[in-house]
């Protein structure tokens, strides 16, 4: 048995019809070989979820590039995208899965401050950095649903690479999402330890 | 100082990013996406410092650690770890393995390339 999660993921011990049930929040992570149904809810953050269809592990990951001082398209803020996904295909491949069989499903980038779509904001950036780094890194899009001005919840099969997504109207849920994604906006990423050894 | 430095990593968006970080220094690099074609461009790039990812395809970083340092033409070259991996377990394995240093991800381009410079003249010294 291999599972890997991290960050804002919680309900490990949660048993699901199919298995085990596991919340991502944002900065989080998780793949597994056992089946697993992963949910999450979006705003303008981006989940991506990839699968290996022959060893059948599956995860999920969610995230946002940074913003404040840091201009989304930066190298900066690309560094952190790039870590939320490698991450996430570090934690396939321990599971036993092999990348050069990944497919992907992404969601999320809503406008979810009712703000005009623009090629600046941040929901597009995540939108247009995701899109650049699978097709960079090889990995078939099978079915993406993003943009738009609605929050979305999203549920994942790990085992077999369904996805289920409802559009978000409620009041509470909405806040739900803005309330969290500011937080995270506060929460500004960090780079990682240096260690030498003698 | 300039320097060959190899890099192993299965992200191509990874290795562009070191690439540029240490490319801004004037250092050769060569980047491959495993621990395979790693020791392969060993055999025809002399490296004085290797930065390897851990989780890759066909072969990882760790086991890519150990067969460099099971060459006697690169038992005493840099070796530099860059991984999502954080526990001290990990770090452990990577010392034990021959690893000169442990580099978690995200990393900072300004302090990776310190670092690399720090590495290279403690190999020369």
């Amino acid at each position: 048995m291999s599972l890997s999660s991290v960050g804002g993921a919680k309900g490990l011990t949660t048993k699901h019809v199919m298995g085990k049930e596991v919340t991502l929040y944002i900065g989080g992570f998780h793949a597994s070989e056992e089946p697993t149904l992963i949910k999450t809810l979006l705003g303008s953050c981006i989940a991506v979820c990839l699968h290996d269809p022959v060893t059948r592990v599956g995860g999920m990951n969610h995230f946002m590039l940074p913003r404040g001082g840091t201009h989304a398209h930066s190298p900066d803020a690309s560094r952190f995208g790039v870590h939320a996904m490698d991450c996430l295909i570090g934690a396939m491949m321990k599971a036993g899965a092999d990348r050069r069989r990944f497919v992907a499903k992404i969601f999320g980038g809503a406008h979810v401050l009712d703000m005009k779509e623009s090629l600046a904001s941040v929901p597009q950036q995540n939108i247009d950095f995701i899109r650049t780094f699978l097709v960079e890194e090889g990995f078939p899009v099978l079915s993406e649903d993003l943009g738009g001005y609605q929050p979305r919840h999203v549920q994942y099969f790990s085992h077999t690479g369904r996805a289920r997504i409802k559009r978000v109207s409620s009041v509470q849920s909405r806040s739900r999402v803005l309330s969290r994604e500011q937080q995270g906006q506060v929460e500004a990423p960090r780079f990682g330890d240096i260690t030498l050894f003698d | 100082m300039a320097a060959t430095i190899l890099i192993a990593d299965d992200s191509r968006m990874v290795r562009t990013m070191v690439r540029g970080a240490l490319e801004a220094d004037q250092h050769r690099v060569v980047d491959v996406a495993d621990g395979r074609a790693a020791l392969a461009a060993l055999e025809t790039t002399t490296a004085d410092l290797v930065i390897t990812d851990v989780n890759m395809p066909e072969m990882d970083g760790l086991t890519l650690v150990r067969s460099i340092r099971g060459d006697v033409r690169y038992r005493f070259t840099p070796i530099l770890v860059l991984t999502t991996e954080n526990s001290d377990a990990m770090r452990q394995r990577g010392r034990e393995a021959g690893a000169t240093g442990w580099l978690v991800k995200p990393f900072d381009a300004d302090r990776l390339r310190q670092t690399v410079v720090h590495v290279l003249k403690r190999r020369h010294s």
